[in-house]
């Protein structure tokens, strides 16, 4: 049952491969900076991303600080920070607005998608199919490249007079295109990143096409792939709407256009110079700046556009680590993925029905209502796929043999902050009960138990389970549970608590709460959030810790540390440029553990069948519907 | 710098409902009664999910000797757990569907018997109320009138925008305070000149954001007299969270007797007539060309 295409590929990269092994002399520019080995690159977009993780990061506490104690001098750094940014210690209502809009870009933009996609997609693909390297490993190099260059610009905006962009990570227009050169680098390091992004897909796409090993058929890819292929293909639709959306914004503001601006605006900055109008006059006295050119331009056409990629965007962020969390679950449980076909096809249907709900961002937009209506059923029609996720998950746990590793204490953690996450996003999907939680903190904590709870503990599992392949040395296991566990305690009492401050009214991107008397019960809570967030913000320092220590002390990996079934493990302890060693075959499906009749409890992909393997199938009544 | 750990612990110990801030409009109770409803259903299925989840990893935890059960799967299983959630999301879509269509559909806004038109502005960060007068007839809207002086865009040509009355901040910190009667249906038409901001009343459950170039009608009818925070919800720029004003809901007469007030001491002189502006904003409008 081969295919033609898998066949004939898998001949040419195993000369390739051939060809790889000899290229030892290669320098050391090529070598790790710009190179075209997967692994390397893999690697590359996690180190910028763990980087940025940082930054992204000292933003978020930096927004707590002031949320906490408004108007206090921020502890240590709270004085040497330069006088644009804060006064008095204080971080000033300017600046805030700019760190929660960085905040936000940079932890999706440049942490999530780079890792969940970037990093996971380049170093499991290769190696989880058997193959080589990617099918284009310059336009992967080129991929990576892009980034540092897009976060440089992005951040180049706080040293600007003006500071960087401070519309929000969404930024909506008319706020937008009128708030300076700070948007403007924030326009262009999206449209990089984006770029960056679509090289990335096009490039997973032909490779899962084109390059899988011999005998590997669609469904026998782990679910991982699985998850990183639908992930490619909403990139490459969603992307170039999001690259229309930004070109579109930057021509507002540059070259006069006005796909968003309305006519007869009367923007608030007088000393703006990125409009071009006149001033309104009123004897000598300068009252305002009148947007005149253009007109009949329509703010909301931005948010269409700008959610027609931003919600498939959630699922390009959570569907590698749904695929991760599967792998992880199923190796650590020794036992075959529950449903492993339902779970695929779940991941089809979340996929599609992501680009038919991005309405449910605008209930309170402006929108015609009726609109509201449609937006909300094909939102709520998205729990379903999602329950039959969290349902095959609980049953591949089910009557396994559990083992809590750093990996899958992760994945487990991924499951019970993505059910929280879930539960949440059903009362937002409802779009009467989102008049009054919109824009609360209740979206806050649900985006955070998705993208943090869900989306990062899987990276991190990604990262415990596949570091010995990237390495070659074991990650500290103790070490990697007390970041576990300090993660996850602190992740629940920073973000659980934002749900009543939602339920509260607690508007998000205020700079001071307390001015509103219905608010200022909250600033105890807001405080506790607080010190929680800079512990949980601290505890991210044992991870990068047991990484350095990791690369010197650590053990040296086996070549199949966890016993698993994929391909990446058929690979040698720390593969070099061409990764494979031997020739890979594909005899069965991913999730083949714990068969009766087998000494061992794993059934690699790779192991050719020995004696009758058809009868030790027959043997199994359920095996038959997967095999 | 101080830390009060059982106000700091409340989310804790306190049922997530009894944060809402007291409801006072119609439709509210039925909005509050939906979260209530999804927030019973989701705290069922958490109790159930991690009943099961914890379950699992205690009696699956691993042992020496065990031996996986190794079974794929079972699609009666997949068909359960894909209709279920089918029936009880279809149910929530319903009934929200419902609440949606009376809170917000612009096609149900019931006949008003208050009329009033609200702007955000960004120049300052507030909100600026508009009543008909005592003509109870709103001049007509001119856009390329619009300026600071006249920012609804009064048309300086009709007879009935000479008595319209505005109502805007007092001045310095102060927030702008709006009558409106209790027990009325008040259509609010909002607006904005500058950038989007979002119209919030916590109490009255409403919430919509005011987009400029277009007027969206918002509904809501007060039931408790009293003084309740208005707060913008939309990031309007770095003094978005200082957007806060003031509606203050009275009986009849009281809304009666402010309105007169408001009408002695507006000087006709104050009329937002500003010819001059009007004329100066409108000459290079219509001597630009149309870009797209």
């Amino acid at each position: 049952m081969q295919t033609a295409i898998a066949h004939a590929h898998d001949a040419h990269g195993h000369d390739a491969h051939g060809d790889h092994a000899h290229h030892h002399d290669v320098s050391f520019i090529r070598k790790y900076v710009f190179s075209t080995d997967h692994k390397v690159i893999a690697k590359q977009f996690m180190l910028a991303s763990l980087l940025f993780l940082f930054v992204g990061g000292l933003f978020a506490l930096l927004i707590r600080w002031q949320l906490a104690y408004p108007g206090e001098a921020i502890p240590l750094i709270g004085n040497i920070l330069p006088d644009t940014w804060v006064s008095d210690g204080a971080v000033t209502a300017n600046f805030y607005t700019q760190l929660l809009s960085l905040h936000g870009t940079v932890m999706i933009f440049y942490v999530i998608i780079p890792l969940a996609v970037g990093m996971f997609g380049n170093f499991c693909i290769p190696l989880m199919i058997g193959t080589d390297d990617m099918a284009l490993p310059r336009l992967n190099m080129f991929s990576f490249w892009l980034v540092p260059p897009a976060g440089l610009i992005l951040l180049s905006g706080f040293f600007f007079d003006s500071g960087a962009a401070a519309a929000g990570w969404t930024g909506y227009p008319p706020l937008g295109p009128s708030s300076g050169a700070g948007q403007t680098t924030w326009l262009i390091s999206l449209f990089l990143i984006g770029f960056s992004s679509i090289m990335g897909a096009t490039n997973y796409l032909a490779t899962i096409v084109n390059k899988r090993a011999k005998g590997m058929q669609f469904f026998q890819m782990p679910l991982t792939i699985w998850a990183l292929f639908i992930t490619a293909i909403l990139i490459t639709l969603g992307t170039p709407v999001l690259a229309a959306a930004i070109s579109m914004q930057l021509a507002d503001q540059y070259l006069h256009t006005s796909f968003f601006m309305p006519d007869n605006l009367l923007v608030g900055a007088p000393d703006n110079s990125m409009l071009t109008g006149a001033f309104v006059q009123k004897g000598n006295e300068l009252l305002e700046h009148k947007q005149l050119l253009g007109g009949g331009g329509q703010p909301i056409l931005w948010q269409h556009l700008f959610w027609f990629y931003s919600h498939p965007a959630v699922y390009i962020m959570i569907l590698p680590g749904m695929g991760i969390v599967s792998d992880v679950l199923a190796t650590f449980a020794r036992k075959p993925l529950y449903g492993y076909k339902a779970m695929i096809f779940a991941i089809m249907g979340i996929a599609f029905l992501g680009f038919i709900v991005w309405g449910h961002h605008m209930f309170q937009s402006g929108m015609n209502p009726l609109l509201g209506t449609t937006f909300m059923l094909s939102t709520i029609v998205i729990a379903v796929p999602s329950a039959i996720k969290i349902f095959n998950w609980l049953g591949t746990i089910w009557r396994g043999d559990i083992r809590f590793t750093a990996a899958n204490l992760n994945a487990l953690a991924f499951i019970a902050t993505f059910i929280i996450g879930g539960l949440s996003g059903v009362f937002m999907a409802s779009a009467p009960v989102d008049i009054y939680i919109h824009d609360t903190y209740f979206i806050v904590a649900h985006i955070h138990y998705v993208l943090f709870g869900g989306a990062l503990f899987a990276i991190f599992a990604g990262i415990y389970y596949w570091f010995p392949k990237m390495y070659g040395k074991m990650l500290n296991e103790s070490l990697g549970r007390k970041h576990f566990y300090w993660s996850f305690v602190f992740f629940n009492l920073t973000f659980y608590p934002m749900h009543i401050l939602g339920v509260g009214g607690h508007m998000r991107r205020i700079y001071n709460p307390y001015i509103y008397e219905f608010l200022q019960q909250f600033q105890p809570m807001n405080q506790f959030i607080t010190f929680a967030a800079i512990i949980l913000g601290f505890s991210q320092l044992i991870l990068i810790f047991n990484i350095f220590w990791s690369l010197k002390y650590g053990k040296a990996a086996p070549r199949n540390p966890w016993q698993a079934n994929t391909l990446e493990w058929a690979a040698p302890a720390h593969p070099g440029h061409g990764n494979f060693d031997t020739d890979i075959t594909v005899y069965r499906g991913p999730y083949e553990f714990s068969l009766p009749g087998r000494s061992t409890d794993f059934y690699p992909q790779w192991e050719e069948p020995q004696g009758q393997p058809e009868e030790v199938q027959a043997k199994d009544p359920h095996s038959s519907q997967h095999a | 710098m101080s830390f009060d750990v059982s106000k700091a612990m409340e989310w804790a110990y306190k049922d997530m409902l009894t944060f809402f801030p007291e409801n006072v409009s119609t439709f509210g109770s039925e909005l509050d009664n939906l979260f209530a409803m999804i927030y019973y259903a989701s705290v069922a299925i958490f109790f159930i999910t991690y009943g099961i989840l914890i379950a699992f990893i205690i009696l699956y935890r691993h042992q020496e000797g065990r031996r996986a059960y190794h079974y794929h799967g079972n699609n009666l299983m997949e068909f359960t757990w894909t209709l279920l959630p089918t029936f009880l999301f279809a149910g929530i879509g319903l009934w929200s569907d419902d609440a949606w269509t009376k809170s917000k559909s612009a096609y149900r806004v019931p006949n008003p018997d208050v009329t009033i038109d609200v702007l955000g502005y960004q120049s300052g960060f507030g909100w600026q109320f508009r009543y008909p007068g005592p003509d109870g007839v709103f001049g007509k809207k001119d856009r390329n009138q619009i300026s600071s002086a006249n920012p609804f865009g009064i048309d300086s040509n009709d007879m009935h925008g000479k008595d319209d009355l505005v109502i805007i901040s007092p001045g310095g910190a102060r927030p702008v305070e709006a009558h409106l009667p209790i027990n009325k249906n008040v259509l609010v038409n909002l607006s904005s000149n500058d950038v989007l901001h979002s119209f919030f009343l916590p109490n009255f459950r409403v919430k919509q954001d005011a987009v400029p170039g277009q007027w969206i009608k918002v509904w809501f009818n007060g039931t408790k007299a009293g003084r309740y925070e208005i707060a913008c919800a939309e990031l309007c720029g770095s003094g978005h969270y200082n957007m806060r004003g003031l509606l203050i809901m009275d009986s009849q007469q009281d809304y009666d007797a402010w309105l007169d007030q408001q009408y002695k001491l507006k000087k006709p002189e104050t009329a937002p007539v500003a010819d001059s502006t009007a004329t100066l904003a409108a000459a290079p409008d219509s001597t630009t060309t149309k870009k797209n």
